[in-house]
């Protein structure tokens, strides 16, 4: 049965309404003897941002589709405004976890089908679709293909598509994986404007930095529901802080705190990120003494312990603890080690450049990545980061420049067969057969990659069991949900052992938990000596880099540890508490430059260049100008994720620009 | 109506919007009539036979003139020291006649004269012609050298009616265009069908509460659009090149191309609505729009050729009764009294498949 924890406090904490907008009570779902859904049972209040989050296969997508009235539900009662969600479609706008839109019609198209087919009259249709293109900043896209649009574009347009018909209630299902940041953020500006005109959003996201932007936030697990609350609920149910290490040796301050850590521990939990550890504690101040401590014993430095509020992500984990679900590490049976060439740069490139014709996907680029480090290339899409990582792995010829990789520098040819062995490569797109199963895929990709006869058992039991799959090697590789496909792909990449690993966007789409395990995984990969290249959307992730460069343009705009970008930051990250905070971004995104706002649940950031006192005083005196009060007002800590975007605007201002806008 | 319309209107965008559909739509049938409809001919002419004269004398050159004189056999000399049966295994010629020595002797001798005549028979329909025409050569060579003539108590007097030229362009031209109407239509209407299942559309459409026969109807009349601007552009071709016209009222035709178009158009939407996935339900099409009415709707075979065993099933191809309604519009000119019931069971065969697909597809939910 369900065992659902609601926070005390949190009903009376929902927006005011007598009837729920969406209404689930003991829905259950089976497909033949699998029990997707389990007996689920919630409300959200009309208006309200409802975030459904849980790893892959947490029934999600099924709760979904009944909601959606396109699936029927086994049993239970799944409402929408008081009535069976299967008559109340008209109100229902439903994104899906891929795009599922027309790719051969145009933009404005794919708008007026959705709109006919929901009766929007035809003069209707126009003015909203020209209300929501504005809204999302896609005017001039109106008669481009649906195909050509990039991710995020693709996702803006499905929620256009679906706002125009004007529904009460929006499901989104995943909408922000595969999409950068900076689209990311203002489509979460958009559905925070939506929400507060009183749309009602029920969304499920792997990333819990966006479940932050929600005002309630439900864990959702072997289609049961574990937790509700808000975010801040949420995080204080656990009862702990979270101290950030930063110290000499992380590979061996992590190990040392592992063993001392435990759900009885003063530590209970350790998480290496690229240049710090993440510790969570009960009582701060006693887990602050036995860090130092044992630092001290094992000869190393500490530079710095800070004390900090734990993250929903810390929280997903602990609770997924709570209820006995954990990664169970098998130990990666590492055959080769390449401690050897630590410190020796395994991928280099200068002054790399690659035209499309006229266009300059990638202009003079200088990198170094070594051997035992891990390296995170960031960017919006079109950035130019594929384009940069097929370059280096000898997949594109560059028109200018040079490439070293793995020892042997281009006229070598990076596609030798030896060279070839040394690099393992996941994609975006294409990683496994769809067709094969899964041990028909490990069992090809071992040959392909040359994985000795002998170790190739151990090597797919490791996948098998990493991926949690033991025992469905049988499965058709197709029928698995996205997140345990990206779990098999990078199993299979890293099988034989690589010196040199490319990862392009290695998680999208997969859990937390699993997130996880693939950094502990690179981690240990790179302690062993492997240079690891990755890209990344989420800057969450971007923090377990070692090193990060920041591409705009085809350009490197910034480059350095995660500290160090930050740190390089110019201007302050301000956080407002105001009693009408929609509004009050909306003004101050009219009054200055777009960018330097945006709505977290009922927070307020803005970046501003002048001194902290200054600007805190300036946007008050703003705010009341139009008689909105100011609750709370302090400066903020940026996130990487706010330096991206102040990083990327800047450049656009400067006139740099991605090639979506060409 | 409206949703009808907005999904006919969605279909026909992606089919000009993809050059590589529309030249499927509108081409191939036009390159498939031309091509099949001159090519097909079962009227043959210059088959090669090789001639071995051991005899050399006049009257076996007088009698290997009589085959020379014919269009249909192609006489190739062959030397004496050869094995004509090498002929045949080389493929050189069909058929080898062989006159044996004394055979102008045993003319002039007013007795019975025997030549050989080998025939390759891997081919029977050739080898069958080669057989009759040889026959016939030779008996007209017998009354022309006065051997015994019978006195022919029924003289026939044969027309032919309807193609009097008997060109086999105008007994074909019809029947292509039949098979490009039962393969194209279809197979883009199965396509774009599977298409929505295989890229998740299909979900767009279910949440949007549009009814399935809405739904399916506007597919379906996309695609009969899309038949009915084929079955325009190859009847151009047949009046034009291929030298048909109307014969007759030809308001069946008329109608039975509209009911066909949605037949086809049904068919092609019912596979796909079964089988979603595009390499799969092109296979289906293939078998079932191309397959069977090349085969068994009397294209090119007569139905009464096919064995007794196979023959029912004719009577479900749907592509037979269109042909019999098409030869009878641009040959026969039998007119309604000819054509009702044909015309009826085309109808019938697209309710069935109409009715197929929408029990597919009548929940519009995802399948669980």
């Amino acid at each position: 049965m369900a065992t659902t924890t609601t926070i005390p406090g949190t009903l009376g904490g929902t927006p005011e309404s007598s009837t729920p907008a969406i209404r689930v009570r003991d829905l259950r779902k089976n497909y033949g003897a699998i029990q997707a859904v389990r007996g689920i049972s919630m409300e959200v209040a009309p208006g309200e941002i409802f975030g459904l989050i849980g790893p892959d296969g947490a029934g999600k997508t099924s709760t979904f589709q009944i909601l959606a009235g396109v699936m029927e539900a086994t049993s239970g009662v799944a409402d929408v405004f008081s009535r069976p969600a299967r008559e109340t479609r008209a109100q229902t706008g439903y994104l899906t976890q891929s795009f599922s839109l027309y790719p051969d019609l145009t933009v404005s198209e794919n708008i007026r089908y959705i709109g006919d087919l929901r009766h929007v009259p035809a003069d209707e249709i126009e003015s909203r679709a020209q209300r929501y293109l504005w809204m999302f900043d896609m005017g001039r896209f109106s008669n481009r293909l649906a195909g050509k649009l990039s991710g995020g574009m693709k996702q803006k347009l499905s929620l256009v598509a679906a706002l125009v018909p004007e529904p009460h209630v929006l499901l989104l299902d995943e909408p922000t994986t595969g999409v950068d940041p900076v689209s990311r953020r203002e489509f979460w500006d958009a559905l925070a404007h939506l929400a507060s005109d009183g749309l009602t959003i029920l969304v499920a996201t792997p990333y819990l930095d966006e479940a932050e932007r929600c005002h309630r936030v439900a864990f959702m697990h072997l289609g049961e529901l574990q937790q509700i609350g808000t975010p801040s609920e949420l995080r204080s149910s656990l009862h702990v802080k979270r101290l950030e290490l930063r110290a000499s040796d992380l590979s061996r301050a992590e190990k040392i705190l592992s063993e001392e850590s435990g759900a009885r521990e003063i530590i209970s939990d350790v998480q290496r990120f690229g240049d710090r550890l993440d510790l969570l504690a009960r009582d701060p101040l006693q887990a602050e003494e036995l860090v130092n401590r044992e630092m001290k014993a094992a000869g190393i430095s500490v530079s710095e312990i800070r004390l900090a509020d734990p993250t929903l992500e810390n929280t997903f984990v602990a609770t997924l603890r709570n209820i006995g679900h954990e990664m169970h590490e098998t130990p990666f049976p590492a055959r080769h080690t390449h401690r050897e060439l630590k410190g020796q740069i395994a991928i280099g490139a200068e002054q790399l450049t690659m035209q499309f014709g006229s266009f300059t996907a990638v202009n003079n680029l200088q990198l170094q990545v070594r051997y035992g480090e891990i390296y995170g290339l960031l960017g919006a899409n079109g950035a130019g980061k594929t384009t940069t990582i097929k370059m280096l792995c000898g997949l594109l010829d560059p028109t200018r420049g040079k490439v070293q990789l793995a020892g042997a520098d281009r006229a070598q040819s990076a596609r030798s067969q030896a060279v070839r062995q040394r690099i393992g490569y996941m994609s975006q797109k294409f990683s496994l057969y769809d067709d094969l199963t899964i041990e028909e895929n490990l069992e090809f990709f071992a040959g392909v990659y040359g994985v000795p006869e002998d170790e190739r058992r151990e090597k797919r039991e490791w996948v098998l069991s990493f991926s949690g799959l033991e025992g469905k090697q049988d499965l058709i590789t197709g029928s698995l949900p996205g997140g345990w496909k990206q779990r098999v792909a990078f199993g299979a990449a890293i099988m034989h052992e690589p010196s040199v690993l490319f990862l392009d966007e290695p998680t999208s789409g997969v859990d937390p938990l699993a997130r996880r395990a693939f950094w502990t995984m690179i981690n240990r990969l790179a302690d062993e000596g492997t240079a690891v290249l990755v890209t990344t959307h989420y800057l969450e992730e971007a923090e377990q880099c070692n090193r990060l460069g920041l591409m705009v343009a085809g350009e490197f705009v910034a480059e350095g540890s995660p500290s160090g970008v930050k740190a390089r930051q110019t201007g302050h990250l301000l956080e407002f508490v105001v009693d009408q905070p929609q509004k009050a971004a909306d003004f101050l995104k009219l009054a200055g430059e777009r960018w330097r706002v945006s709505l977290f649940g009922d927070r307020l950031h803005i970046i501003s260049d002048a001194s902290p006192e200054k600007a805190i005083a300036a946007t008050t005196a703003q705010l009341n100008g139009i008689g909105m009060n100011v609750l709370e007002a302090r400066e903020g800590r940026f996130s990487l994720e706010d330096v991206f975007i102040s990083v990327v605007e800047r450049a656009r201002l400067q006139g740099k620009v991605a090639s979506d806008d060409a | 109506m409206r949703r009808i319309l907005a999904q006919t209107r969605k279909e026909l965008t992606q089919i000009v919007r993809d050059y590589r559909t529309l030249s499927l739509a509108l081409l191939l049938p036009i390159f498939l009539l031309l091509l099949l409809g001159s090519a097909i001919s079962l009227t043959v002419d210059d088959l090669p036979i090789v001639v071995q004269d051991l005899d050399n004398s006049s009257a076996s050159h007088d009698y290997i003139d009589a085959f020379r004189a014919s269009v249909t056999l192609h006489v190739v000399p062959w030397p004496v020291d050869l094995k004509p049966e090498d002929a045949l295994t080389s493929n050189q010629a069909r058929g080898a006649l062989i006159i044996p020595v004394y055979f102008g002797r045993d003319i002039a001798r007013g007795s019975v004269a025997q030549v050989q005549l080998l025939v390759d028979g891997s081919d029977s329909n050739t080898a069958r012609l080669i057989a009759g025409y040889s026959s016939q050569i030779t008996q007209a060579y017998n009354a022309a050298s006065g051997g015994v003539v019978r006195a022919q108590p029924v003289q026939t007097a044969m027309r032919f009616w309807y193609n009097p030229g008997r060109s086999s362009k105008k007994f074909y031209g019809p029947g292509i265009f039949v098979l490009g109407l039962s393969m194209f239509p279809p197979l883009l209407a199965s396509l774009a069908m599977a298409k929505e299942g295989e890229q998740k559309t299909i979900l767009q459409v279910y949440v949007s509460s549009i009814s399935a026969h809405e739904f399916l109807l506007g597919k379906i009349l996309a695609f009969m659009l899309v038949a009915l601007g084929e079955a325009v552009l190859m009847c151009v071709l047949l009046f034009t090149y291929f030298g048909l016209n109307l014969a007759g009222d030809p308001t069946p035709f008329l109608i039975a191309t509209v009911l066909y178009a949605f037949c086809v158009a049904s068919f092609g939407v019912m596979v796909g609505a079964a089988i979603p996935s595009q390499a799969a339900a092109l296979q289906a099409v293939a078998l079932g729009g191309f397959l069977l009415v090349f085969l068994l709707s009397g294209l090119i075979y007569p139905i009464s050729n096919i064995p007794a065993g196979l023959r029912w099933l004719s009577n479900f191809i749907w592509g037979r009764y269109y042909i019999e309604i098409v030869r009878d519009a641009l040959l026969q000119g039998g007119g309604w009294p000819a054509t009702w019931y044909k015309v009826l069971e085309i109808a019938a065969t697209g309710a069935i498949f109409y009715a197929l697909a929408w029990r597919t597809m009548r929940r519009m939910q995802v399948k669980a």
